[in-house]
């Protein structure tokens, strides 16, 4: 039987919260993030300032070089937190398999739900308006990778479903980098060998997919033809931990970089333990951006997590440029949980 | 500004800013500690504008004054100074000269002004508890905080003043910890309100075993004036779940466990418990509790305990840390489980105001 699966999306959620919070901004372009001078960077910027070229994770001089006018509003993360709990709460009021994403996005599994689904999303989206004052978009498919697409597709404050009869038409343009889990390098590579649709990634046998990409090509050859069987989990488990910094000033020389580390780990450490029993750790990574912007992961699952580790991967990572560093960031790889696992129960908190 | 000041007392007053300090905060001046010399005294403030703490020292002041200075490495500095008397001076561009023995140092600090102030309350309502009491209660209740940050109204305890009785809650949704401390307060002065995690830690430390604690609580905010410290901190703004429907009105089977050995057991079986499932099962039976833990492929381990149990043959299983948590927090010499069914809440219960609401977990 098809799943029935919404990804609801909320319109540039903490711009549009300073926004309704901020009504004298309305009409003006607006980015939610750090400041220009500590070298923040926009979490998000409204649509107004979209139209200037400003997109989330766009350092703030940049932004400000692309749209002079526009007004940066710090993060207010306990308020954005508190509309995301008032949003999930009316999620949950049509079914308890809700997966949030982060504070703007989730995926809802309404397969048990009776009557039209693209319905039950206009409803849930006008309940959080008329709650929050705030719009949403959703996507609406039966699975996740094709419901995450389509909430994109009439974004801000539309809808757009794809019908199960649909899907295969609906892969033939689609350009590969939608796919779910293909990045920028996985995107490079098929479209240096000619493949941007998905229609044309549909003509590599299996085998041939394996071995360009490993397991992930198995996957792959799935996803492209819009099949993706990763069930709504309402308690998601986090595939990876990690904890990085831009510098005020960039670092140049290895040793600075060095120096780094211990705090980055430590903090690492903690968000750890705070995430304890909740996956083990099955690799550790290191980050590097560089001050021309590009970045580099060093990334191996055969050393301990130990601060020694890191300094290791660090060295490995800083050989591939001789330019200062941005940015530095250290992670774990989480184990994935297993299907088979026992389940913690939850009390039933209102 | 000038004084001398035992290194002792200077330590002292700094070890309890110290944790409010951030090294990584965007603004400068939060990470420094407010230094201000007043009549035979030092105050020392530090705030991350969620929580802040003033500290008061003894200090042989010269001339009156402020200044703030970067907290962690001054913190640094004394602790390295070789003589057990120091002296600072600051001039007025906030150039701070500290000298012990054979050593000198100059640290660079910001103007006072820069510094924000902590928070005022008007017409706050205030509540005089004994230390002791709110240290235990502190104690057998904040290991049950949630750190999911998406369930922000957990990440706090509960204070309820309500009845003549401050009820402490914490819950991360999947247990329960509530204490209930008696005292005495008019009515009017009821009210419900949450304390984030980092004050809770910071009040944890502040604590003693002797002696009151003045608790104001305003609008948004929350202070607590102890042993010549002040603490202070936003409240989670939000409404905390109705956990009383959480907790179960009656039990069908009690057990009465000694705490120390039930602890002991559960730990050591615990030991094979899989990290993939991370349960122990209690498998009850006339006159005996066996915990059991099993790791496919590793091996298995198993307990038994002799009880006082009647009813009837089951089992439960539970993540071993949370049944084990109330036990390391107790002092208690013997603990009550009440059981439902194997899906439903257990409860750990005392001689006293206490109880732990835990949920089983399903096996697969």
């Amino acid at each position: 039987m098809d799943r029935k699966i919404i990804h609801l999306d909320m319109d540039c959620f903490y711009a549009a919260i300073e926004v309704r919070d901020h009504p004298e901004l309305a009409g003006k372009p607006v980015g939610v993030g750090g400041a220009r001078h500590r070298r923040g960077v926009l979490t998000t910027c409204n649509y107004e300032a979209r139209k200037y070229g400003v997109r989330s994770a766009m350092p703030t001089f940049e932004a400000l070089q692309k749209c002079p006018h526009l007004i940066v509003m710090p993060t207010r993360f306990d308020v954005y937190r508190r509309e995301s709990a008032r949003i999930r709460s009316i999620l949950y009021k049509f079914t308890s398999i809700v997966e949030p994403l982060s504070l703007d996005e989730a995926f809802l599994d309404l397969s048990a739900h009776g009557g039209e689904t693209a319905a039950v999303a206009k409803v849930i989206r006008e309940m959080i308006r008329q709650q929050t004052g705030l719009t949403a978009s959703a996507g609406i498919a039966p699975n996740k990778m094709l419901a995450k697409i389509a909430s994109d597709w009439r974004k801000p404050n539309g809808q757009f479903e794809i019908k199960p009869e649909d899907v295969p038409a609906f892969m033939q343009d689609l350009p590969v980098h939608r796919l779910w889990g293909i990045g920028q390098k996985t995107a490079k590579r098929l479209t240096g060998s000619g493949i941007h649709t998905c229609s044309q990634l549909q003509a590599y046998p299996r085998l041939q997919l394996y071995t360009w990409f490993g397991k992930f090509g198995l996957e792959l050859f799935k996803l492209c033809r819009g099949i993706d069987e990763r069930p709504v989990e309402p308690d998601r488990h986090r595939k990876s931990l990690s904890n990085e910094k831009t510098f005020v000033h960039n670092l140049t020389s290895p040793a600075q970089c060095e120096g780094k580390l211990p705090e980055l780990f430590e903090d690492l450490m903690q968000d750890l333990a705070r995430h304890e029993g909740r996956g083990k750790v099955r690799g550790v990574m290191v980050k590097i951006r560089f001050a021309d912007f590009t970045r580099t992961t060093v990334e191996r699952a055969d050393l301990p997590l130990a601060l020694e580790s890191f300094r290791l991967l660090l060295h490995e990572g800083l050989q591939r440029k001789t330019l200062p560093v941005r940015l530095l960031g250290v992670g774990v790889r989480l184990e994935e949980p297993d299907e088979s696992t026992d389940t913690q129960l939850e009390l039933n908190l209102a | 500004m000038k004084f001398s000041v035992s290194k002792d007392k200077l330590l002292e007053g700094l070890a309890i800013v110290q944790n409010i300090v951030s090294t990584r905060t965007t603004l400068p001046i939060l990470s420094n500690v407010l230094l201000q010399a007043g009549e035979g005294e030092i105050r020392l403030t530090t705030t991350d504008l969620d929580v802040g703490v003033r500290g008061t020292i003894e200090a042989q002041v010269e001339t009156p004054g402020a200044t703030t200075l970067p907290a962690r490495r001054v913190f640094s500095i004394v602790r390295e100074l070789p003589a057990s008397e120091i002296y600072v001076e600051v001039d007025a561009k906030n150039l701070a000269s500290i000298r012990s023995g054979s050593s000198f140092f100059k640290i660079l600090g910001l103007p006072e002004e820069e510094f924000p102030p902590l928070a005022r309350f008007e017409n706050p309502k205030t509540f005089t508890i004994a230390q002791k009491d709110l240290k235990d209660g502190l104690k057998k209740t904040s290991y049950a905080i949630s750190t999911d940050e998406t369930r922000y109204v957990l990440n706090g305890i509960l204070f309820s003043f309500r009845d003549n009785k401050l009820t402490l809650v914490a819950t991360d949704g999947r247990r329960l910890a509530l204490v209930d401390l008696d005292f005495e307060f008019p009515r009017g002065q009821e009210t419900d309100i949450i304390v984030p995690t980092k004050a809770v830690a910071e009040l944890q430390r502040l604590v003693h075993d002797e002696g009151e604690v003045k608790v104001s609580v305003g609008e948004n905010q929350i202070a607590f004036e102890l042993n010549r410290t002040l603490l202070v901190s936003k409240l989670i703004e939000g409404n905390y779940p109705n956990y009383r429907q959480v907790i179960p009105a009656e039990a069908k089977e009690r057990v009465t466990l000694e705490r120390e050995t039930f602890l002991n057991a559960v730990r050591r079986v615990s030991l094979l418990a899989s990290e993939k499932s991370n349960s122990v099962k209690l498998i009850f039976s006339k006159g005996n509790i066996d915990i059991v833990a099993t790791t496919p492929d590793v091996g298995e381990a198993k307990e038994s305990l002799p009880v006082m149990y009647k009813g009837r043959d089951f089992s439960i299983a539970f993540n071993p840390e949370f049944l084990m948590a109330p036990l390391r927090n107790l002092s208690n010499d013997e603990v009550f489980l009440d059981l439902i069914d194997e899906m439903s809440p257990g409860v750990v219960k005392v001689q006293g105001p206490f109880l732990y609401v835990l949920m089983p977990m399903r096996l697969s």
